[in-house]
């Protein structure tokens, strides 16, 4: 390389830095979640020898920086790595967050890889994705490998805010397409879902306003599939509609029960008559519901012990073999100190029909877990949307 | 402006800081005027002097372009300044329109023990939508002030405080400094963080708490609140554990005040003390915060001549007062040298604004009969293109 093009160079990367040193004054806020989830679990499944497993997926780690920016908006990055299961085919950690994220009072902006909008509420099991075939839409690219194709995603994500509990979302997604690739050599990352949804809910620290409604909403999610065949976009597009409702059923403050209920209908692709992979499991019509009664006694004004009930049920009418599935998880965590949580959850699947071959035909499996959350952040500056301050005694940017 | 007019023209602003002009405008005087609490008009009940005083949440302008959450005495902070004569019957109304708990301390008055304001040991705490009515007689003369005496760490530098000036129409200080003018400054230091962090934890723990009083279901181990020491001790050995502990929710930090106000609010939003040549005025300082103010007045030595309210037996001159949490401490200044003169802590950490100089306890006195030609700028000053006092907000 010529002399003076070494000088030009040294000399960009010098006045970067001073430029750096210079306005270096923000000191953002830094926050830390961690969520280390142990649990040790005894599978019995038909016709399948009994197993044992030591299982600490879906332990992970996130960090975020926030700051104001110059006009009365927020920015923050966060990035965020996950231990996924052992046989997942994404290696020993998943960087499952990575995005960046721009909001003021009733906007929000996200970009990056994050958790897809592919469901509309959550549900008390010790993992996210211990009902997903009946909480989620799932991803009609994904091999199945893996449950994480069809929770995470690259995201774009524009949301804005009715009157503090209206929620508008318009989002667009990656979804990892694993028939092609594995996940971690992926190359093609364009959108391939768009959707939008709306939720009435109520901020969780209003909850001692004792509503009964606490959320209900509806969402929309269409994958941009390859459906061979078909040349019109809209044919080609694999359509779901979710309905959810999140009912405080006696919101008191020492014995709290609320009754969460989520719908799911997928439009499926008519051609699609039996389920042999993955793809076609999520790409067949299908009806899924799941609900879940929840049971917590707060003492102290802190939780003590939750007991949660959840059934689902999921149906495939237009599949040739008669097929559906069915599970229900029951669970109960106890409180040990501040966010560490000693849990006990049993589940019970059933799949009939072609997914019998697919998924397996039943399993029963018995969990004892230690759960350790925390979520702290330093040199807080500033309150979150959601305060109580921001939400009754006026927003302050 | 390039990069390097930019950076000297920054250096010259510490020394025009001070610069006349704008603080002689009447415009500014006037303005100046409402820098200082406004006196709550009594209601006369025969010959009781009644107050009506509320609390309620409230965003405070520090300086332009910062806002914080305060709980404000009748959406004022400091709240209204309350002026009576010695001896006068007081009763004070007191509506809690907050969904916290408060009472009001009178700091400095001699009033019945029974309106002291101490939660538990005076009087039952003032719950949320409550009224308390305090009625004492006003002793003895001079600066005080009131306060919350709740949650007093957070209350107070969430500005829970205002002044209380009994008057005598027998002031010894007055007869040995005439006076006409006199100006009530309340210093304060604020954690904004933890004001914030704090108030939403308590606002959110209240809401729950309030449904269970209701339902007769508050228990004293849920409040933290036992009748004796012996009903604590036994609590903890059966398996209570106060929220103090590091396992329950104690914060690892105590508050670390970022502003620093005077009358609420932060250089270069201050109050300044305009007096004439010749003139006498007497300046109330009271300290409702939780830190030391070392006030130090530029270019004179006013007289120290009222401790904690208490005329000294002897006035002292010094320039330089320690100011310490509670205190309240009066001065007289003789106006005797001509100029604009800075009045403002001497520990320079409180001479900032969220850690930035200048900001905070800064202020000045200023002569208003300073002729006109005194108060033109310099040369170099008008060279600059300033036309007026520049208002700093430095950012070297």
């Amino acid at each position: 390389m010529h002399k003076s093009r070494w000088f030009l160079i040294l000399l960009f990367v010098f006045i970067g830095a001073g430029g750096r040193a210079l306005f270096a004054q923000v000191s953002p806020e830094i926050q830390l979640g961690a969520r280390g989830v142990m649990s040790f679990n005894t599978n019995v499944a038909a016709h399948e020898a009994t197993s044992a497993v030591n299982d600490f997926s879906d332990t992970g780690l996130l960090l975020g920086f926030r700051q104001k920016l110059y006009n009365r908006f927020r920015g923050q990055l966060v990035i965020g790595m996950q231990f996924p299961d052992a046989n997942s085919d994404l290696g020993q950690v998943f960087f499952h967050q990575t995005f960046l994220r721009v909001d003021d009072k009733s906007n929000i902006l996200k970009m990056g890889r994050s958790r897809v909008r592919s469901a509309l509420i959550e549900f008390p099991t010790l993992r996210d994705d211990d009902a997903l075939y009946f909480t989620d839409v799932l991803n009609p690219f994904s091999s199945g490998e893996n449950t994480e194709d069809n929770q995470y995603g690259n995201v774009l994500e524009l949301a804005h805010i009715f009157g503090q509990r209206t929620w508008l979302r318009v989002h667009g997604e990656h979804f990892t397409e694993t028939p092609v690739l594995p996940a971690t050599t992926e190359t093609d990352f364009s959108l391939n879902a768009v959707g939008f949804s709306l939720q009435y809910r109520v901020p969780e620290t209003q909850i001692w306003n004792r509503p009964f409604l606490q959320q209900i909403g509806i969402g929309f999610n269409n994958f941009l599939t390859d459906r061979p065949g078909y040349t019109s976009r809209t044919d080609k597009m694999l359509k779901n509609i979710s309905v959810s409702t999140i009912l405080n059923l006696r919101p008191d403050p020492v014995h709290f029960w609320d009754f969460r209920v989520q719908g799911i209908y997928n439009a499926g692709f008519k051609e699609i008559e039996n389920a042999a992979a993955f793809g076609e499991f999520a790409r067949a019509k299908a009806t899924a519901g799941f609900a879940s009664l929840r049971y917590l006694y707060r003492e102290l004004e802190r939780p003590t012990l939750q007991l949660a009930l959840s059934f689902g049920y999921k149906t495939f009418p237009d599949l040739l073999n008669s097929t559906d599935q069915a599970q229900v998880v029951a669970n109960s965590f106890y409180r040990l100190g501040e966010n560490f949580d000693a849990g006990l959850q049993v589940q019970y699947s059933r799949n009939s029909g072609d997914l019998a071959g697919l998924l397996g035909e039943s399993e029963t499996r018995f969990q004892f877990a230690l759960v350790y959350a925390i979520d702290q952040s330093w040199n807080r500056q500033f309150s979150d949307r959601n305060s109580l301050l921001n939400l009754e005694h006026g927003y302050i940017p | 402006m390039n990069r390097r007019d930019f950076l000297k023209a920054g250096a010259a602003v510490p020394a025009l800081s001070l610069l006349p002009e704008a603080l002689l405008a009447e415009t500014t005087i006037q303005e100046n005027k409402n820098k200082f609490p406004n006196a709550l008009q009594p209601k006369m009940d025969g010959d009781v002097k009644v107050f009506e005083l509320f609390i309620d949440i409230h965003q405070q302008e520090i300086v332009p372009a910062f806002r914080f959450h305060t709980l404000a005495f009748n959406n004022q902070v400091p709240g209204p300044e309350i002026r009576v004569n010695q001896g006068d019957k007081v009763r004070v109304n007191f509506k809690n329109k907050t969904e916290l708990i408060h009472t009001i301390h009178w700091h400095g008055m001699h009033v019945p023990w029974r309106m002291d304001g101490v939660p538990y040991v005076t009087q039952m705490p003032v719950m949320p939508g409550q009224e308390f009515v305090y009625e004492f007689i006003a002793e003895p003369y001079g600066t005080h002030f009131y306060h919350c005496h709740w949650g007093t760490l957070l209350h107070m530098q969430s500005g829970m405080y205002g002044s209380f000036i009994v008057e005598n129409a027998d002031d010894p200080i007055k007869k040995q400094f005439p006076y006409d003018r006199e100006y009530t400054l309340l210093y304060s230091a604020h954690d904004t963080n933890f004001i914030r962090n704090e108030l939403n934890g308590m606002l959110e723990r209240m809401k729950e708490r309030m449904y269970l009083m209701k339902t007769g279901r508050f228990s004293k181990e849920r409040f933290g609140v036992f009748d004796t020491k012996e009903e604590l001790v036994d609590a903890v050995k059966n398996g209570y554990q106060p929220p103090y502990v590091v396992n329950r929710r104690a914060p690892s930090e105590l508050p670390q005040p970022n502003w620093f106000t005077v009358n609420g609010k932060s250089y270069p939003s201050t109050p300044n003390l305009y007096i004439r040549e010749g003139e006498n005025i007497r300046v109330r300082l009271i300290n409702g915060g939780t830190e030391e103010h070392y006030l130090h007045l530029h270019g004179h030595d006013f007289w120290l001549v009222c401790d904690d309210g208490l005329p000294l037996p002897q006035p002292w001159q010094q320039n330089t007062l320690r100011l310490s949490p509670g205190k309240t401490l009066d001065i007289i200044i003789e106006g005797k040298n001509r100029g604009i003169w800075t009045f403002h802590d001497h520990d320079t950490r409180r001479v900032t604004n969220n850690g930035l100089y200048p900001g905070g306890n800064l202020l000045a006195l200023v002569y208003e009969d300073m002729p006109a030609k005194e108060a033109e700028l310099g040369m170099m000053a008008k060279k600059m293109g300033l036309k007026s006092l520049p208002v700093v907000a430095l950012d070297e």
